[in-house]
């Protein structure tokens, strides 16, 4: 598993946020953004995390809360910007 | 010299650019920063230093006319500024605030169309989030956008209040509701519609030109709107106010380097009898945490901006405790700077009694130190409290 992998994307993104907010559990389609566990700060966090950790850059058009919704959205974000054809 | 632990972490490049912005300030700065705030206003001359020099445009990068410099140079820069004065220094917070967001979040036409001018200074912005009835609370804002039938203009009303360097400046990134959603939008200032009413006899900041912003059915071009609606608040207004905080904790720390030089250099020569006023026990005591905070705050200040050159999720939270640090340490130090000087440092001709005014404004800008206090420990609670362990 690597970080590149859809695997190791999830669990990479997965000990992120449970380092950084409290939550009892998080599965891989739960909406952080609905549950109200978000506020405006952690999502930018999220954001820049992401975009460190696997070097893409999240532009105006990538503005989506479809994208950042839950592990699986972003996770089938990160492969999408990284040009993996199942993303 | 200065032999400080955050000196010591400086590159030779930095260093040399720090004592480039020290002298900047002892010649251009410091003789006029009185003069300044008793009339209210900065001179259009100073601010055209600032852009010859670069200044203003320092962290946008080289491709849109900036100077590509780092965060730590961003920091030393606000922090010399910050010791001269405080108004100043609010210039470049909030030009960094407009360009720091546009860079972000800006289309490739709004980036080439707005970030030359404002990286050279040809156009000052201004960040116009706050309103009479929404400060800390922005989702309180009232200000809307309503989109015209073809769908190419937005028709704006609302008021804002509190908006620093709105009195000079030619755009404004403004920030209200489209529908449901919040949206933020580049107005500039000659659009027909906006009236703009300048704040006079503030506390402190009294040259930072703010004023209160009327817009009665201005019409903007959709294309005006910077990143997508329902994300303004979140991340446009996020990444303005970052930067804002960055540049408002290293001025806050300059600031406070003031009121130390100020206070030991009276200490050491101020005669009382045959003993210095630094002989005292009391006066050492308030120099000693001036001192302390001036090294800690340094450092917060310098491990935010290195975490944010590595573009790390943690740079938001240092530098969070960077200016809740350096802010609070300043009100405490212009207190002290102003008791140790007595009856002289209550008196306009000397510079801490205008710190002592201006120190308690970094309290407030760039979210408050209550807000501050309620994000950082929530923050830290849910560090605690990982995975409910």
């Amino acid at each position: 598993m690597t970080t590149t992998d859809e695997k190791g994307i999830k669990e990479t993104v997965k000990r992120f946020i449970s380092s950084s907010i409290s939550i009892a559990k998080l599965d891989d389609d739960d909406n952080l953004f609905e549950s109200g566990i978000v506020n405006s700060l952690f999502a930018v966090q999220l954001m820049t995390f992401i975009e460190k950790t696997f070097a893409i850059e999240v532009g105006t058009d990538d503005l989506d809360i479809e994208n950042f919704k839950s592990l699986n959205a972003m996770t089938a974000f990160v492969l999408q910007k990284n040009g993996h054809p199942n993303g | 010299m200065d032999k400080s632990e955050g000196q010591q972490l400086l590159t030779g490049a930095q260093k040399g650019r720090h004592e480039e912005f020290k002298s900047f300030v002892r010649l251009d700065v410091e003789p006029f920063a009185e003069q300044w705030d008793r009339e209210q206003r900065l001179p259009e001359s100073v601010i055209d230093k600032l852009a010859k020099r670069g200044y203003l445009g320092c962290s946008l990068p080289r491709e849109y006319a900036g100077q590509g410099w780092d965060t730590v140079t961003f920091d030393l820069l606000n922090e010399a500024l910050g010791r001269g004065s405080s108004a100043l220094t609010d210039v470049v917070t909030v030009q960094a605030m407009v360009s720091m967001a546009l860079l972000k979040w800006g289309t490739t036409e709004q980036k080439r169309k707005w970030l030359p001018p404002l990286a050279k200074g040809e156009m000052i912005g201004a960040f116009a989030l706050t309103e009479p009835g929404a400060g800390s609370a922005l989702q309180s804002l009232t200000t809307e956008f309503t989109p015209n039938s073809k769908g190419d203009c937005l028709l704006l009303n609302g008021h804002k209040k509190w908006i620093s360097c709105a009195q000079f400046a030619a755009v404004f990134l403004v920030f209200g509701t489209l529908g449901q959603r919040s949206a933020a939008c580049l107005v500039p200032r000659e659009t027909p519609g906006l009236h703009i009413e300048a704040i006079s006899d503030l506390m402190g900041f009294r040259a930072a030109g703010l004023a209160e912003l009327h817009f009665h059915d201005v019409e903007v071009p959709s294309a005006n709107l910077v990143g997508k609606p329902g994300f303004a608040l979140s991340h446009v207004a996020q990444v303005g106010l970052h930067y804002g905080r960055i540049s408002t904790a290293c001025s806050a720390l300059g600031l406070l380097r003031g009121c130390f030089e100020e206070s030991i250099a009276y200490a050491g020569t101020r005669k009382i009898g045959d003993k210095t006023v630094g002989d005292l026990g009391m006066v050492r005591s308030l120099i000693a945490r001036m001192g302390t905070d001036l090294e800690a705050g340094s450092l917060l200040c310098h491990n935010a901006c290195r975490a944010e050159d590595s573009h790390l999720p943690e740079a938001f939270e240092k530098t969070l405790m960077a200016k809740y640090f350096t802010s609070r340490a300043a009100v405490r130090a212009a207190s002290g700077a102003v008791q140790i000087k007595g009856a002289s440092g209550c008196h306009g001709s000397s510079p801490v009694s205008r710190y002592y005014r201006d120190a308690k404004i970094m309290e407030i800008i760039e979210g408050t130190t209550q807000i501050h206090e309620d994000i950082l420990g929530k923050i830290f609670v849910d560090q605690a409290g990982r995975f409910g362990k």
